[in-house]
């Protein structure tokens, strides 16, 4: 590095030269920029401009058609994928709070450092070896597919998310806080409960809501949990329940023109779920932050 | 504020968590109490094959006014099928390739099962060729050449000489197959590895096989998208879905030199000149004899697999009786031929077994 | 802080009964939801190899370099998915890496203020699409735009290269390896872009005190120092790359052979256990399941290797904690 700043220091006459490279990366730069956004901007546009003409009050209210029939729409797929969320989110959710809990308030560095590590490497399972594993688990001993066992799936996805989150936030509580509580004779579940927990809410919050928005577009685990369903809306997580990511799936790979349509049109839907949550998580996040005097 | 919104979202987790074990504890109690109005009975879960799904579709709003019992059926592929009712996830398989001896053993494992035809149709290689002629006249060892890549112009002179007279591209041929397990692929497969003993060597027959070129796509319904949107491809593909797509058909020729309009006659025809019932019920519509002229060669029947003891015994035998007899009303507009009689006598002795 | 919750503690001189139980009772919950977490990943291992076990048996280790797939024969081979997942992912990192770099080069060096905060949301927002509207995309827009204009014009060009030989198609390697470069870019973009802004501000402006240009600045200063952490992100770029099967499944096309073709239909570990699983029994289905294996134990080797360099090349400062770039990280990787 040393040669290099002895180049720096004489002018070589070459400033031009240089400015312009300069000016020539920094184009560069910013039209990579250009690209992303311009993705995002093709990606989310081709789905709205799609689907958005097949989009009404009429396809969110109807059950999906029957087979080889069109007018159907996606009731079923949106009450499905809610009730499978909503239970992947109960069981995730507190377990991954408490898991962060127990790492940075429990366990020692010597277990909490594994444990990050394992959760680290559960985030990074691919979600169909996960979907593999719960149809081992209990799809096949109770001899049918179901909505819990989509959930179970689910959760396993979200955990990782909720814990990591919580971790990061739950370490910046100030320590004086707890310290305080601890001088003052409080008991350390009610320290953790009253005060840690609340004044990392909006950090767990954010947390959970962006694990949501993750698993809210989960299609692996559908294929084989949750994919042979009955007519109608059903409310059983007990059986197989449609989703929204799956119904997109199966009418991307039809031949018939009406079903791309209605594909883009779920995808509209769930683009604007996720997309909507993934913006409020962050805002809140940022307005709590402040308020929290970071 | 965040105390509030904490304890605000956890009540309505809490609430969704209650609403869905109402959810289950109700249809629990449907499902264990006895016969009251509506939809009491237990539902019949099946997957399998979609050949037979555009029917089954019918089947099931019909049975369920009828009889107001819930079938749900899941179109996954005939191997699918087979795959789900050999580990009992689904109440029952549907399949348009027979049981092999060893998926038997591997079916009967945990407990026997049957095998029961209760629908015919047929396979049809369906093509898509810009500036080509519809109704195109292609012969066994075309379509085997074609699907082993000997055959890769459409202006081929084999093709050529089966059509005089007509123009045809020099456009590439696109043969796209099942990449999933499919009883189409069974059907299809039977028929080239009877006409081509090179076929049969080099790729032989299953629901699941190796082709040597071509293009994978699942289900009929990814078959029949992908010879849509690639000019110059050829696929085989259920009739419904070669009808509902408006695919190009061809005419192939049968044992007897002739080139019978696919659909429900010539289906019929093939069903008729084989009166032979496999000792599963199994069917081979692939061998015909030279004298069936009407017969289409790639004709298949479809079958439903149940195991002998079942707690829904009752409805699946009501389905079943159902499907063979009533059910078959709905075939013709959907392609199916009418099963024979032999072959529904031998249905009726079947569905007797079930539920010991 | 409320002032009910610190009455009376100070005065009571024993610990009463719902403090001695409920300090247990939480340490014991918490360490439960631990042990849930470990006894997941320890359940999704065994219950792999279980599964995969009649073709661990059946093939032993010459699986993975088995190049069929016949279901007819009876004889499964891991090698033309590790093929197809290899050849998506390196395309993918060959394109989203540069990009990446680039993006967070503009993200933390070059954009105003005003325009880095929204751009920066909309490039994580990229990585929070779900995959199978990707795949949708992919099939519907970019699939036939491939067939139509890129692979014919790099056909034309570059044909007399194998990778290029070939008939144009909408489905392949090629489609799918750009689908997933659109996938991880975000995520080497947010991770790379964390680590530029660790760059000690001295360096930097040590170098343009010496009359750097900002690019020079950039190539002596930032990308030196940040290197294991661009490493580190692009290796977590490459384990999201491999585990991806629904948009993968959607638009690789299925096939079960190895083709140098890049335009050619092909398979990777994780589309093929999509495709395939539901549908297959016996020794088919445990041979998927051994893919799985395989694919199971490449994206942990791949995450860990990751973490570590990331780890080592990452100061966390608490006032540059961003949740949002965790967030990206977390849902994504």
């Amino acid at each position: 590095m040393a040669a290099n700043q002895h180049t720096l220091l004489l002018d070589r006459g070459n400033l031009k030269r240089r400015n312009r490279f300069n000016k020539a990366v920094e184009i560069a730069a910013t039209v990579a920029a250009g690209i992303a956004v311009a993705v995002l901007v093709i990606v989310v546009g081709s789905v709205f401009l799609n689907g958005v003409d097949a989009l009404s009050w009429h396809f969110l209210t109807t059950p999906t058609a029957l087979f080889g029939e069109s007018g159907g729409g996606i009731s079923n797929a949106i009450v499905g994928s809610a009730i499978m969320v909503a239970v992947a989110a109960v069981i995730a959710i507190p377990i991954g709070i408490l898991v962060a809990i127990f790492t940075t308030e429990f366990a020692s560095p010597r277990v909490a450092h594994p444990i990050r590590f394992v959760l680290d490497i559960l985030n990074g399972v691919p979600t169909i070896i996960t979907a593999i594993f719960i149809y081992g688990l209990i799809v096949i001993p109770q001899g049918k597919q179901s909505g819990f066992a989509a959930s179970i799936a689910l959760a396993i996805v979200m955990l990782p998310i909720v814990a990591r989150t919580g971790q990061e936030v739950l370490s910046l509580v100030p320590g004086a806080l707890k310290e305080g509580a601890h001088a003052l004779g409080i008991a350390r579940w009610r320290s953790t409960l009253r005060i840690t927990i609340p004044t990392a809410a909006g950090g767990l919050i954010t947390g959970s809501l962006l694990a949501v928005a993750r698993v809210a577009g989960e299609t692996a685990p559908m294929l084989f949990l949750s994919s042979i369903v009955a007519q109608g809306v059903q409310t059983d997580p007990s059986q197989p329940l449609a989703s929204i990511p799956y119904f997109i799936f199966q009418a991307s790979e039809s031949p018939k023109p009406e079903a791309h349509t209605e594909a883009w049109a779920a995808a509209l839907v769930l683009i604007a779920f996720v997309l909507a949550l993934n913006i409020f998580a962050r805002a809140f996040y940022a307005r709590s932050r402040k308020r929290m005097g970071a | 504020m965040s105390k509030r919104l904490l304890s605000v979202i956890v009540a309505a987790l809490a609430l969704s968590v209650a609403l869905a074990a109402c959810g289950s504890s109700s249809s629990d109690s449907s499902s264990s109490g006895s016969s009251s109005g509506g939809g009491a009975n237990s539902p019949l879960v099946g997957a399998g094959s979609t050949l037979v799904a555009p029917l089954m579709s019918k089947w099931q709003s019909d049975f369920n006014s009828k009889a107001e019992i819930t079938v749900t059926y899941g179109a996954i592929g005939s191997g699918g099928g087979i795959e789900q009712i050999t580990s009992r996830t689904v109440d029952f398989g549907a399949s348009d390739a027979p049981l092999t001896e060893e998926q038997f053993e591997e079916a009967d494992a945990q407990g026997e099962v049957v095998q029961i035809p209760w629908a015919l149709s047929g396979t049809v290689p369906a093509y898509n060729l810009e500036g080509g002629p519809k109704g195109l006249k292609l012969n066994g060892e075309i379509l085997s050449g074609i699907y082993l890549g000997t055959i890769t112009s459409w202006d081929d002179p084999a093709i050529a000489k089966l059509n005089p007279g007509a123009s045809l591209p020099a456009t590439k041929i696109t043969p796209v197959y099942r990449s999933d397990g499919s009883g189409d692929t069974y059907a299809f497969t039977n028929y080239l590895s009877t006409v081509s003993p090179e076929f049969e060597s080099q790729v032989g027959t299953s629901t699941q096989v190796k082709f040597p070129t071509g293009v994978g796509a699942e289900k009929n319904d990814g078959v029949a998208a992908a010879i849509g949107q690639t000019d110059g491809a050829i696929g085989y593909v259920g009739l419904a879905y070669a009808a509902s797509n408006e695919l190009s058909v061809p005419l192939v020729e049968n044992s007897a030199g002739a080139f019978p309009e696919p659909g429900v006659k010539s289906v019929e025809a093939a069903a008729a000149a084989v009166e032979e019932i496999g000792a599963n019920n199994e069917i081979s519509l692939a061998e015909l004899p030279s004298t069936a002229e009407g017969a289409y060669p790639i004709s298949t029947y479809t079958y439903v697999i149940v195991p002998l003891e079942t707690e829904k015994a009752t409805e699946m035998k009501k389905f079943i009786e159902y499907a063979i007899t009533e059910g078959q009303s709905y075939g013709p507009d959907l392609e199916f031929a009418p099963l024979p009689k032999q072959v529904i006598a031998a249905d009726k002795e079947a569905i007797a077994k079930i539920g010991g | 802080m409320e002032a009910g919750t610190l009455s009376n503690p100070v005065l009571r001189a024993r610990r009463n009964l719902t403090d001695r139980i409920g300090d247990p009772l939480l340490r014991g919950l918490a360490g439960l939801a631990a042990v849930v977490a470990v006894a997941a990943l320890a359940g999704i291992v065994y219950e792999v190899i279980h599964l995969a076990w009649p073709a661990i048996k059946e093939f032993g280790l010459g699986f993975i370099t088995t190049n069929d797939w016949n279901p007819v024969t009876k004889r499964f081979g891991a090698a033309p998915f590790l093929y197809g997942t290899v050849v998506t992912s390196l395309i993918a990192l060959l394109l989203a890496a540069p990009l990446s770099i680039a993006i967070s080069i503009y993200l933390t060096e070059l954009a105003p203020r005003r325009i880095m905060r929204p751009v920066a949301t909309l490039v994580d927002m990229l990585a929070a699409i779900p995959t199978v509207i990707l795949g949708l995309w992919g099939i519907l827009v970019l699939g036939p735009f491939m067939r139509d204009t890129i692979e014919p014009a790099l056909h034309s060009v570059l044909g007399f290269l194998p990778i290029f030989d070939g008939d144009p198609s909408a489905f392949g390697y090629l489609t799918a390896a750009l689908i997933l470069t659109i996938m991880i870019t975000p995520i080497i973009t947010s991770v790379t872009r964390e680590v530029f802004e660790t760059v000690p501000g001295d360096l930097k402006e040590a170098s343009y005190a010496l009359g750097a240009t900002r690019w020079e600045m950039i190539r002596q200063v930032v990308l030196p120092y940040s290197r294991p952490g661009i490493v580190g992100a692009t290796i977590l770029g490459l384990g999201r790359a491999i585990g991806e099967a629904i948009a993968v499944a959607q638009v690789i096309g299925g096939a079960n052979l190895i083709n140098a073709s890049l335009f050619h239909t092909g398979g990777t570990l994780a589309a093929q256990i999509a495709s395939q699983y539901s549908n297959s029994a016996g020794l088919q289905k445990a041979s998927l399941a051994y893919l799985g294996l395989i694919l199971l134990v490449f994206a942990v080797v791949v995450n860990v290797i990751a973490r570590i360099i990331v780890q080592r090349g990452r100061i966390k400062d608490i006032d540059d904690y961003d949740i949002g770039v965790v967030a990206t990280q977390a849902q994504s990787l």
